[in-house]
């Protein structure tokens, strides 16, 4: 079979959950298949700035194809986004938000026009930008949509309506996902295939070094990811001192890009980025993972922690790692103020909590599974 | 509980001319009763230059609310640069585009009316596929649209802007089998909800074909065209294959009756006769004293006057080329297909001189539309698709 993943970015440094994803899927996809990605020369979606030649280039048995970014991001972009989402706005306002964002690739585009025909099945990632707003609607008939989306107020605009009605099938990442879109669209009618991810065995990994140094005062408490207001990390710390000051004890250890002010204090412990090797020791050291944020398309940090038996904490605000908890039976939601009972509760079950996550990821993340569910999904459009 | 509300999107709507706006308003005059029902369509009713000759704003048509949106650009003087750029090889998406604004009618207040008020209706029911109204304005609505495509082969539909078209609507009424195989082929959008739907014909119950011959003056057999008389039509060929055949047959003093408005020049050949615009009755009267209908045209999604002539109990001649026509007519066992200026003349000697298998076809061609265009079973379709489209929103 002849595949093409479409995504806005791709490559082995590109940050991001859906193109980490999209690049996922391709490497699986391309041991039995011929595949091709087709994506921009951009290595950040702030500024879409040139980092990649332009052209062919191989990615393992990956032919990826990256077309030109004819415009940066307009610096008035946040202004165009805050005036379609929240003020009086025209039609024309919302069709021309779509290519303010960007990335703007013409060829890209054009190349799917005249050669998307090529394909049996072309996969688009991601459903808010314009190479795939713009570029299903030219292959409608061959094309899935791996919309990674959540309930955020872009899916709203104008682009969109059209675009959740025209793939021949829905690529979601979790039955939330699934479930959301179907309210929204109504478009129950279009096959799909909650996808999830695969994931491989933990690396070697030393978790002792991590709980001589914090679990001697108490449950050692994890947050790794991106350490930032978008994340609701400020919530966490909010809620850590509240418990702190309510005679609970333990270290808070935050691990991950910092983009926000951190308290000096003694109980919180901010490492920044770390190593593969030394996320799983933490993560396996730590008590329980906490993931705060109200948003994630996937909580691929929780599959981790369940990798090496660690319970998890997740704000009931996020519908999606709330019921990956729940499908897992992996740990609990908890709700601002509840954050101290809710740590109470996992840590006095933290085996078989752990250990259900365990079990739950080794069924469902094995390559085998997502493979099945990758091949049934490209079934759901070629035949 | 109120009635659900409809939507109807067209590019022209009311007196107009047009097999397709005569369609819609047909349909809109047997959908009324049962549905809270508005138009959106233009203030112009000429398609070659969209002129804005009627009063944009609120109006009122058969006791139907139509809001007229202003077409705020006469369709492009050079519209045939637009699509020549558009329908070559190697054409860009920016050709597209612009082929679709040039070719209108360019009207941007419809395109906000549908983005603000749209979702207000139950359903969305967007008539012909190719213009702007329907193109720009059936992705503003998507998950309540249904679209009657009267879709035939031609450039336009090959353009990648018609895609979303075809595999966006909640769902499709097709005009015919025909029509529906060929965007099955064209677009693979077979998993979009639909029925061959068409149109009900309203037969008179009396109709005087000595009543015609004397007020136009006709005598002796007659072959009838009714319709626009224009090249894109088949008229030139009709023209040539009659003259050719009368020339080489002159035993055969048999007429080609013409109605309809002329676009082109009509040939000063004796038998030609040209009457123009006719009244219902007028039409009827002549269609039921024709020796056999003739409809030359390639492009038709349906042919309304097609069905009418069979209605009447006429046999029909088609273009063979004509897929929905043949098609039709061989279902039908209704009528007779020419491949060339021979095979015209053979089928209108054999008609001529069999009036038997004649009257046979036509009456063949009476029991396929009694059949399938009636309107109690357009209206019944129509009311089963749209019902699909609200429980899909409900749920």
């Amino acid at each position: 079979m002849r595949i093409l993943i479409v995504a806005q970015r791709y490559g082995a440094e590109v940050v991001g959950g859906s193109e980490s994803h999209a690049r996922v899927v391709a490497q699986r996809l391309a041991m039995v298949n011929e595949v091709e990605v087709a994506t921009t020369n951009a290595l950040d979606y702030w500024s879409w700035a040139p980092h990649f030649p332009v052209g062919e280039s191989m990615d393992g048995h990956v032919r990826v194809r990256r077309f030109a970014v004819t415009a940066p991001r307009s610096p008035t972009f946040k202004d165009a986004e805050r005036h379609v989402l929240f003020e009086p706005h025209t039609l024309a306002d919302e069709q021309a938000w779509l290519a303010i964002q960007g990335p703007h690739t013409p060829d890209l585009l054009e190349f799917l026009r005249r050669d998307g025909k090529s394909y049996d099945a072309i996969l688009f990632y991601t459903y808010i930008y314009e190479p795939t707003a713009a570029g299903l609607p030219l292959v409608p008939e061959r094309a899935a949509l791996i919309s990674t989306a959540h309930d955020e107020e872009p899916l709203r605009l104008v682009p969109y309506r059209a675009l959740f009605q025209l793939p021949r099938a829905f690529g979601f990442l979790t039955p939330e996902e699934r479930e959301l879109v179907h309210a929204r669209f109504h478009n129950e009618h279009i096959p799909s295939e909650v996808l999830g991810i695969g994931l491989d065995t933990p690396p070697w990994h030393d978790p002792e070094p991590f709980r001589e140094h914090y679990a001697p005062r108490g449950p050692l408490v994890l947050y790794l990811g991106q350490v930032s207001e978008g994340k609701a990390v400020d919530e966490l710390i909010a809620d850590w001192i509240a418990y702190r000051d309510d005679g609970g004890a333990g270290s808070l250890v935050l691990a991950g890009t910092t983009r926000m002010a951190i308290p000096e204090r003694d109980d919180i412990v901010s490492l920044g980025r770390v190593s593969d090797e030394d996320k799983y020791a933490l993560l396996e050291a730590a008590d329980v993972l906490v993931l705060p944020s109200h948003l994630e398309s996937l909580g691929i940090v929780l599959l981790e922690a369940w990798q090496v038996g660690t319970p998890c904490l997740v704000s009931a605000k996020n519908k999606v790692t709330t019921g990956q908890v729940a499908r897992a039976g992996g740990g609990a939601p908890y709700d601002r103020g509840g954050f101290a009972e809710a740590l109470a509760t996992v840590l006095a079950d933290r085996e078989s909590l752990g250990q259900s996550g365990r079990v739950y990821v080794e069924a469902d993340c094995a390559w085998p599974a997502f493979d099945m569910r990758l091949e049934q999904l490209v079934d759901l459009i070629a035949n | 509980m109120s009635d659900p509300s409809l939507l109807v999107v067209v590019q022209r709507y009311g007196d107009v001319p047009g097999g397709a706006e005569a369609h819609a308003r047909s349909v809109v005059q047997r959908l009324r009763p049962h549905f809270a029902i508005e138009v959106a369509t233009t203030n112009s009713t000429d398609y070659l230059t969209w002129k804005g000759d009627l009063t944009a704003g609120l109006d009122q048509v058969d006791d139907v609310t139509v809001r007229r949106f202003p077409v705020e650009r006469p369709r492009a003087w050079n519209f045939k640069l637009y699509e020549r750029r558009a329908f070559r090889t190697g054409h860009t998406l920016e050709d597209e585009r612009a082929f679709i604004d040039a070719q209108g009618p360019y009207a941007p207040a419809l395109l906000d009316f549908l983005f603000k008020r749209g979702r207000d209706f139950d359903h969305v029911l967007f008539f012909t596929y190719i213009y702007y109204p329907t193109v720009l304005g059936l992705p503003l609505v998507p998950e309540r649209a249904v679209l009657v495509p009267t879709a035939h082969e031609e450039s336009a539909i090959g353009l990648s802007a018609y895609k979303p078209v075809f595999h966006g609507p909640r769902a499709i009424a097709y005009n015919t089998d025909e029509e529906r195989r060929m965007v099955w082929r064209r677009f693979g959008n077979e998993r979009v909800s639909n029925e061959i739907v068409g149109v009900g014909i309203d037969v008179p119950a009396e109709r005087d074909p000595a009543r015609f011959r004397v007020k136009h003056g006709i005598t002796g057999p007659y072959l009838l065209y009714v319709g626009r008389i224009g090249v894109s039509k088949g008229s030139r060929e009709l023209f040539a294959h009659y003259e050719r055949w009368r020339a080489s047959d002159p035993a055969h003093d048999v007429s080609l009756v013409l109605v309809g408005d002329a676009e082109i020049a009509i040939p000063k050949t004796s038998g030609i006769v040209h009457l123009g615009r006719l009244s219902e009755q007028d039409k009827w009267d002549a269609l039921a004293g024709c020796a056999a209908f003739v409809m030359p045209s390639l492009l038709e999604s349906l042919s309304l006057v097609t069905l009418e002539a069979w209605a009447a109990g006429r046999p029909v001649i088609v273009d063979a080329r004509s897929p929905v026509l043949a098609g039709m007519a061989r279902r039908a066992s209704a009528g007779l297909a020419y491949r060339s200026a021979a095979e015209f003349a053979e089928i209108c000697e054999l008609l001529m001189d069999d009036p038997a298998l004649a009257d046979c076809l036509g009456r063949s061609g009476a029991d396929f539309v009694a059949r399938t265009y009636t309107w109690p079973r357009v209206v019944e379709t129509y009311l089963d698709l749209l019902a699909e489209v609200r429980a899909r929103l409900a749920a």
